[in-house]
């Protein structure tokens, strides 16, 4: 027997429960060049805005031990280029295509979720509330009402799935996700990326032109996975765990410990191939431990009493 | 059918050339058929703590046993350890990667300008051309280096069969100073229909770019940034256009025409 890897968020049917993060697969167009997309069951924009966006100066990414600093301040094409280009590039495949949403404040949100209304191809949209390198993202991510109304607004004008992806530079991580549940998400994706900060000893300039950024990688896997398991337990909508994801064992932890689905993001950038190798070790290890399907394994964590 | 390949290789052979320089061979990077003068490709250094994958452009191709040749000097933490790398070594290698030099028109005079460690790129150009049979007497390769020692694989450059002129700072062999002033003198004295190829350290790539202005010389530059990804997802390695706007230096470069970029 095959083991299934197919699940539903929202009435939406995945393929498997490998997403490509915001950000970290552009559009599409050059992952196309390595590996087949509809293998993906999922895959996650670049953040869109109401204005292209040219981002930061050099030098936007740092690394560091286990991850890297990024502050690339959402470059991106703007939602009108998105729509007429891009997009129609992702429709090609058999994918699930989410479309990230950023906006400096909540109207711009309303207005570009309004415009993708339009486009039966944008299969579900992730408000990025949580977006370090922005101020007004962060105004959004770290205030329960403002969220709450945030998602409440966009659901009025998006027919579709509606997630939230949710900061971890907040005091309870858990208030901010019942309040997009309140306001009608359909699901919850997390975490972005931590604030982080490195500094060059002999310029003692920060690596970053903008000083911060958000940290990602491997480093950040052990703070995901308690934030997914602690949302889990708080809410009802599926979770879609982000952070650090490297392997099909790190899939696994994380579905254990609550999420439905995952965002692989900055193992990308060093294995651009990784969600190949990965749903092949999900298929591995379902089959070796005699599970039907990847949905059994949600939130199935044995804590210690 | 994919066009950049992942694979897990390994180090056929490692050579030192002298100083902190070291040829490193691997194969097999199976599904490759050929790869470009100026392209690159990345590599996930086994037993090291950096996180990345390291960019090194490709200084030769053999097509029979599908190994790639780079050249490295030893600089920081990933280079450390590449060196103490050796023959049976697995390494992950990524590409090839980039867009890669243009070739010249058949009756232009080309000029090859290599500084340093940007010596790969420049010599598989060279030997590109000479398998399109272009006429070595109209190929001139300019190689500049510190000192005699940093001049790698100068007996292979001169085993090609094109013109081959050195310049060292401290004037051990060829030209005395840096190598565009090698090139500044040559120009003086030849003229016709001429195209430069660059690669070499940031400095020395704007002395090309206000050479070639100021003689009227088209031609292209090979760029080198710190690249996260390599494949033009992270955004990382982006430089700054004179039209505007910002290129990512490993997808729509690393090479570019003179006077595209900012330098």
């Amino acid at each position: 027997m095959t083991p299934d890897l197919s699940l539903e968020i929202a009435g939406i049917k995945f393929n498997n429960p490998i997403m490509t993060a915001s950000g970290t697969c552009g559009y599409g167009e050059e992952l196309a060049d390595i590996f087949d997309l509809s293998l993906l069951g999922g895959i996650v924009t670049k953040s869109i805005t109401v204005q292209p966006r040219e981002g930061h100066p050099p030098p936007r990414t740092a690394e560091c031990e286990s991850g890297m600093l990024n502050a690339i301040g959402l470059a991106n094409v703007g939602v009108d280029k998105f729509i007429d280009e891009k997009l129609k590039f992702l429709e090609k495949y058999d994918t699930r295509v989410i479309v990230n949403v950023a906006g400096a404040r909540l109207s711009e949100y309303v207005d570009i979720c309004s415009r993708l209304n339009y486009c039966p191809r944008a299969d579900m949209v992730e408000l990025n509330f949580s977006c370090p390198n922005v101020e007004a993202g962060m105004e959004i991510a770290t205030d329960a009402a403002l969220a709450e109304k945030a998602v409440a607004e966009v659901k009025k004008v998006f027919p579709g799935p509606v997630m939230a992806k949710l900061s971890p530079n907040v005091t309870d991580i858990t208030a901010i996700a019942s309040a997009c549940e309140q306001g009608g998400a359909d699901a919850v994706s997390l975490i972005n990326t931590l604030v982080g900060m490195t500094v060059d000893i002999e310029t003692r300039q920060p690596r970053l032109t903008n000083n911060t950024g958000g940290l990602s990688g491997p480093a950040i896997k052990p703070v995901a996975l308690a934030a997914v398991h602690k949302v889990y337990n708080k809410v009802r909508i599926p979770i879609v765990g982000i952070g650090g994801i490297s392997n099909y064992r790190d899939v696994i932890e994380f579905m254990l410990c609550g999420a439905s689905a995952v965002q692989i993001g900055t193992a990308l950038f060093v294995e651009p191939d990784a969600p190949v190798k990965i749903i092949k070790g999900l298929k591995k290890y379902l089959s070796q431990h005699k599970l039907g399907s990847i949905k059994e394994l949600t939130g199935q964590v044995r804590l210690h009493k | 059918m994919s066009r950049i390949v992942v694979e897990n290789a390994r180090i056929i052979k490692m050579r030192n050339p002298g100083r902190d320089f070291h040829v490193m061979t691997i194969a097999p990077f199976s599904k490759i058929k050929s790869i470009k003068p100026g392209q690159f490709v990345h590599l996930k250094i086994p037993q090291c703590r950096v996180y990345f994958r390291r960019a090194f452009s490709v200084y030769d191709f053999n097509p029979e046993n599908k190994s790639v040749d780079i050249i490295f000097r030893v600089c920081g933490r990933g280079t450390s350890v590449m060196a103490k790398l050796g023959k049976g070594d697995e390494i992950d290698i990524l590409g090839p990667l980039g867009n890669g030099f243009r070739l010249p028109g058949k009756s232009e005079t080309a000029l090859l300008i290599a500084g340093g460690v940007g010596m790969p790129p420049v010599y598989l150009l060279a030997k590109k051309l000479l398998e399109k049979k272009y006429n070595p007497e109209n190929i001139f390769f300019f190689y500049g280096a510190n000192s005699r020692t940093e001049l790698v694989d100068i007996n292979h450059i001169k085993k090609l069969g094109v013109q081959a002129i050195v310049s060292t700072l401290d004037g051990s062999s060829g030209y005395k100073g840096l190598i565009t002033g090698a090139v500044n003198k040559w120009l003086k004295s030849h003229d016709g229909k001429r195209i430069i190829y660059a690669c070499g350290p940031e400095g020395m790539l704007q002395a090309v770019d206000n050479l070639a202005s100021v003689n009227k010389i088209p031609g292209q530059l090979s760029l080198e940034a710190p690249m996260p990804c390599g494949v033009g997802i992270c955004l990382g390695c982006i430089r700054p256009l004179k039209s505007g706007g910002y290129t990512r230096v490993c997808r729509d470069g690393p090479v570019y025409d003179i006077g595209e970029v900012l330098l």
